[in-house]
């Protein structure tokens, strides 16, 4: 965190910039988050908590901004589709006793 | 100068030194789509490689809220406007993509940071565009997200009644950020003692410690600004790629390349990295079934950062798909929006690929994939989904399988306390 305000005359400061963006980036936004969280093997209740979480600021802006029942609905078009199925890994037999990586659900072969 | 091809570019460039190519490239895919901005990479990285007294400052591997937020703060606006200023209004890509591998951004028809450097730096030691970050810019590595603070002109005093984390009215994401072991690095162009070198074996870009006297030229020239300055020792440090796991010589694969800590530690699973083969030419040999190969040059939905900085930066990035398209072209050049279109409706190889990250934390070499039935159609935010199970394969370096995924339907288990309920 910078300790001073920031000085207009210096040309390298970025006081400010105009972002381009709308309620369709929003909308799209929020459809990532619920695309990617239901492909991770998160369930509904699990992705909408998300959103309504204010420390994980992208999903919860875009909560703020399209509403619980938009983003409900957004999360159920996701979960309808990647939802469905689970991501099963099955270590090779050689790797037996090494420690693993993150997980969805691990099988022996 | 010598003159090199620059794949990214699609044309050649000047580097101040010959070109020289190693036979596998240290690469890696980002996806941005997926990154939560759990630091969990970046807290890999500080434990293992720069937890020392003098290092207090560095981040070998940092994760910052776009578009407001960088480390060193601003690094990518300073250079931008410096080149710009440079080359005022001709920064500009043209040409078309090429069906190859060789320019399949079009071309760059501006400066890279080497060929500005010829034309405004006079010194003949300056031979790349730059700047050195202030030591306050190194202080905040993520702005307004992470840096705890006190009230605005107090040094060194944390507010007393707690405050509220930052409200964002507008679009951002989170890009996470490593040194990308160019293959024309611009912190090796800058050193007057020769201290970085470029490793035959791997292309990782490594700092000689011995060598450096702490001249910083690698700090000003870098334009991912990923070397820094170590005031204790007054060498300058960088990332190493965790080089020993990427040998293979960390006991837990018992000989078998392993992928860096931050890759490993990624709680998102937005990371995968490889080595890839490289070509005569630099540009990157055709491996049909390599994941980072499909990943980049086949599905085309992972690009480089910044490519008309001109270092062919070897981290690429699965563009975030809701940020708008002008400043993602920015970023990652004219192929933002084929990579969107291919990531947002992902074909059945992509799908299949996309398994693949962060199942093991064996480094993959190839992948298979066995074709299995259809097993879902429908649409998906206006866009049209197919499924199937397919049965996805992954080999290590030995050729030996690492791992395979599949796709069931998820089977819920009554728990013991209601197994007779109904
Ligand atoms: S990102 Fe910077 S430090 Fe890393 S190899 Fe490229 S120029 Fe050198
Ligand atoms: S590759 Fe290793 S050294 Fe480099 S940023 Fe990641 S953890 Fe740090
Ligand atoms: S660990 Fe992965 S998800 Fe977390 S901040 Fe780093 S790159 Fe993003």
């Amino acid at each position: 965190m910078p300790y001073d305000d920031p000085e207009p005359e210096d040309p390298q400061e970025l006081v400010g910039v105009e972002l381009p963006g709308d309620e369709a980036v929003t909308r799209e936004m929020a459809a990532a988050f619920a695309d990617e969280f239901a492909q991770l093997g998160f369930t509904r209740a699990q992705i909408l908590a998300l959103y309504r979480e204010a420390e994980y600021s992208g999903a919860h802006q875009a909560w703020r901004l399209l509403g619980e029942d938009e983003v409900a609905r957004i999360v159920d078009e996701s979960v309808g589709v990647w939802g469905r199925f689970t991501c099963i890994v099955t270590d090779s037999p050689d790797r037996d006793g090494e420690p693993e990586p993150l997980r969805f659900i691990r099988r022996r072969s | 100068m010598p003159t090199v091809k620059n794949w990214q570019l699609g044309r050649n460039m000047d580097y101040p030194y010959d070109a020289r190519y190693p036979s596998r490239q240290f690469a890696f895919v980002f996806n941005i789509n997926r990154c939560i901005a759990c630091q969990s990479c970046t807290m890999a990285c500080k434990s293992t490689w720069t937890f020392s007294k003098g290092q207090e400052h560095m981040w070998w591997a940092n994760v910052e809220t776009k578009p407001y937020g960088g480390y060193p703060q601003w690094w990518d606006a300073k250079i931008l406007a410096k080149l710009e200023e440079a080359n005022p209004d001709g920064q500009v890509w043209g040409g078309k993509p090429a069906d190859g591998r060789f320019g399949p951004y079009g071309t760059f028809e501006g400066q890279t940071i080497f060929e500005a450097a010829q034309r405004t730096l006079t010194s003949d030691s300056a031979r790349v565009l730059g700047y050195l970050p202030t030591d306050e810019e190194w202080n905040s590595p993520n702005i307004y997200e992470d840096n705890p603070v006190g009230k605005r002109g107090v040094r060194n005093k944390l507010d007393e009644t707690g405050e509220q984390l930052p409200v964002h009215n507008t679009w951002f994401f989170y890009l996470a950020r490593i040194c990308n072991h160019c293959s024309y690095p611009a912190c090796l162009a800058a050193c007057p003692r020769k201290a970085i070198y470029k490793r035959p074996e791997d292309g990782i870009v490594l700092l000689d410690q011995a060598e450096c006297r702490g001249y910083r030229k690698c700090v000003e020239a870098c334009p991912y600004k990923k070397s820094m300055y170590r005031g204790n020792t007054r060498t300058s440090e960088k990332c190493i790629a965790c080089y020993p796991r990427v040998e293979g010589t960390d006991p837990e694969t018992g000989g078998e390349p392993m992928e860096t800590r931050c890759m490993a530690a990624c709680i998102g699973q937005i990371r995968m990295q490889g080595l890839v083969q490289v070509a005569e030419d630099g540009s990157w040999a055709e491996d049909r079934y390599h994941p980072l190969y499909f990943l980049v040059h086949v599905a085309k939905v992972a690009l480089p950062l910044y490519p008309q900085f001109g270092t062919q930066p070897n981290g690429y990035y699965i563009p975030p798909r809701w940020v708008p398209r002008a400043y993602l072209r920015q970023m990652f050049g004219p192929g933002v929006d084929r990579a969107i279109e291919n990531y947002a409706s992902p074909s059945r190889e992509l799908l299949a690929v996309l398994q693949l990250f962060r199942r093991s934390n064996r480094i993959i070499y190839k992948y298979e994939i066995q074709e299995g039935p259809k097993i879902y159609e429908g649409s998906l935010h206006g866009r049209k989904v197919e499924l199937y199970n397919d049965t996805v394969i992954a080999f290590g370096k030995t050729g030996r399988e690492i791992f395979r995924t599949t796709i069931e339907e998820p089977i819920h288990v009554r728990s013991n306390a209601h197994a007779n309920s109904i």
